[in-house]
Parts: structure tokens; sequence; C-alpha cells
């Protein structure tokens, strides 16, 4: 365990600005799903060359991670960027309440069904991967509030885009600063309180500490943050993705993590919770790796 | 009047989770710097005080604590309101 300052992290800030996104919105309401597709078909080759730090991230996974040629590579960096836009396309259409259009498939153990159908908070870990907004909505089912864990450069652009929107997302955000001291009472007590609360558990930020970890057969870092709340508070851990499977449908993927529970002695405990996440980040990834949108040097 | 005892039991209990070395916490010495701590390991001194002392906290309770000194008398007044003192 380390505390890094390296390159190897996210800047706290996602790509793609508002005015981009709202325009999206205004093509989804005014000439529906199929034609934001379309446009979106066109819009990615722009972030091919203007995004290049993006492009580089991408084109490594491709690349050295997957071992594609490179025009494989050229057509998975297609692929990548499309898929990106399709996530915020359909989740801005899920939220808007045309989550009829869309097709879901669970694949939910029964020992997950159990915890959370439980009065009990959950923690709920997920990754910058497939899209777990567009399952948000069903979490209702169970009953309980979500709370999101949510960087706050992050939280204030999908504040602002809400507000102009005048829409009530279907989750309450934890917004997390630099100094996360604060935010640690609130998710401990939004626990206690029975509520679930989803962190991603793949992004590194100055702030935190980090473990290095075999990831799709290289050394990768991933935060340990997320990892040692779950360790020390003694919530359920139940590891979530949603994947596109095809074209206006999501599989949603949910196990739980044999060793959740309250160790709060042994600081290994947070590594154990850490490697099985991995595993299970890893199975996704492989059904589905143009989903993967961590745009930075995640491998080392 | 803090019990020598109870700051016996806090200086070790310290000592072991935060894995330093007990003869460097001085009452006068600062908490954070002296146990090389960060936001995150918080999580495990806000564990530690509810597994080892029987209290909750909440963040504004570590306001104004700089000193082991200050830790003391936090953990003492929290647990005079409790009346028991945690064997």
């Amino acid at each position: 365990m380390k505390k890094e300052s390296s390159r190897n992290e996210w800047s706290g800030k996602s790509r793609g600005g508002a005015l981009g996104y709202l325009s999206f919105v205004y093509i989804i309401k005014t000439f529906g799903l199929t034609a934001a597709y379309a446009l979106l078909a066109i819009v990615v080759i722009y972030f091919i060359p203007f995004a290049p730090k993006a492009t580089s991230s991408v084109w490594y996974f491709s690349r050295k991670i997957l071992g594609n040629s490179r025009l494989g590579s050229l057509i998975f960096l297609y692929k990548n960027y499309f898929s990106l836009g399709v996530t915020l396309i359909d989740k801005t259409a899920v939220a808007a309440g045309k989550a009829d259009e869309f097709s879901f498939e669970f694949h939910e153990p029964e020992e997950v069904k159990k915890i959370l159908n439980d009065k009990s908070g959950a923690i709920i870990i997920g990754a910058h991967f497939g899209n777990w907004e567009v399952g948000a909505p069903f979490f209702d089912k169970y009953g309980k509030e979500m709370r999101v864990v949510m960087m706050d450069a992050e939280y204030q652009k999908i504040k602002m885009i809400l507000e102009r929107e005048k829409r009530v997302d279907t989750f309450k955000v934890i917004s997390i600063s630099e100094d996360i001291f604060s935010n640690i009472f609130e998710i401990r007590d939004a626990l206690a309180e029975g509520a679930y609360v989803a962190i991603q558990g793949d992004r590194l930020t100055s702030s935190t500490k980090n473990e290095t970890v075999k990831f799709m057969g290289a050394d990768a870092q991933f935060p340990l943050g997320p990892f040692i709340i779950a360790a020390r508070f003694g919530f359920p851990v139940v590891f979530y993705y949603a994947v596109r499977t095809g074209f206006k449908h999501y599989s949603f993927h949910f196990s739980l993590c044999p060793v959740s529970g309250s160790n709060p002695q042994k600081r290994v405990f947070e590594k154990l919770i850490l490697e099985e996440y991995v595993k299970s980040l890893e199975k996704v990834v492989k059904i589905a790796p143009e989903q993967w949108y961590n745009y930075y040097k995640f491998w080392i | 009047m803090i019990d020598s005892a109870l700051i016996e039991k806090i200086n070790s209990v310290l000592a072991e989770e935060f894995e330093v070395d007990i003869e460097k916490i001085k009452p006068e010495a600062p908490l954070m710097e002296t146990l090389d701590l960060d936001s995150l390991d918080l999580v495990d001194m806000v564990v530690l005080i509810e597994h080892n002392f029987g209290f909750t906290v909440i963040a504004k309770d570590f306001v104004g604590i700089k000193t082991f000194n200050d830790f003391y008398h936090f953990i003492n007044s929290r647990i005079d309101e409790k009346g028991e003192f945690p064997k």
C-alpha cells in the first residue's frame, strides 16, 4: 500500500462538456433515440484526433492489453467512443422516462437478492465500465435509497444538467471533495440508515492510496479507498455492472463479495475485497472491452 | 485530570493500529503527523474509537483535535458522558 502522486490518475472530470450533453438531450426529445445514435456515429470521429490523451489510453488498452492489431485498434477506438456516447444517450433516455424502449436482463444470484431486499445497508461497488446509471432506477424495486459517491467536479456538471433540465435524479449523491473526511461520516450514516452506497472502485485520484493488482494480464493501479470503507464498516459488499449487450438491451451483473464483513484489525482485508472486485470486473470487461471508460494511463 | 490508565490504553491502541513507536506518542505531539494519518486512515480511527471506547463519533468531534492531549481530553469527556471506562 502506498500514497501515490503519479500521472496514473484521473483528474476528477470526465470528457464531454455540459453543452454537448444538453444538445443530445434536445435531439433525443425532438427526434428520438435512433436520430441521436446516428448523429453520434459522426460526432465520435472528432474525438479520435481531438481527445489525444483519451485516444492514447484506449490505443494502449487495445494494443498492449487486448493485443489487437493497428487496424483492429482503430476500429476498437471508434467502437469505444461510440459506446461511451451510447451510454450517455441511453442513461439520459432512461432518466427521461423512456426505459420502456429498452430491454433489461438481470444476472442476480439468490444471495444478492436476499441482501438487496434486506433492511440493512449495502455497499455497491461498480466501475467506469458499461452503464451503471441505466440500472439505477431498478434499485427502487428493493425499496431502498441509493446514494452515489462521486467526485465533486463530476457532480457539479451533473447537477447543472439536472437543474437545466428540471429533472430529479433517481439517486442522491455524496459529493467527494479533496478532504474526504466528512464524506466518510456521510457514507457511514447512509449505510446505518439502510441505504445502498454506490462507489466506483476503479478510479485513482491524487488524494487516494492505491494498490497495484494484476488486471487483464498486466499490472494496474486501483484506489484502496472504496475497499477500506467496505472492509471497515462491515456491511455486505455487492459488485454491480450494467453491460450493453445489444441494441437497446442491457445485462445487469450482480455478485456478492465473498469476503465482505467487518474485520477492522486486519489491514489485508481491503486487499482481499479488492482482489475479488478485480476478478469480477475482469469477467465483465472480457464480455465487452469497448465499454471500458477509464481515459488515463491505467496500466503501469 | 485524566486517568493515566486511560492514557496508556489510548497510546497502546493507537501505536498498535497505526504501527508507530509508542515512544513517539507524547501529549504535546501533533496527532495527524505523528501517526502519519490521511483522510482514509481516519476511517480506521473512527472504527478504532468505536471498538475500543464504545461510543459513536461524528465529523465535528474531530474539530480542534490537534495534539494527543486534545485527543485524550476528547476520549475522556465522552467516556465521562457515558459513565464507564472500558476495559
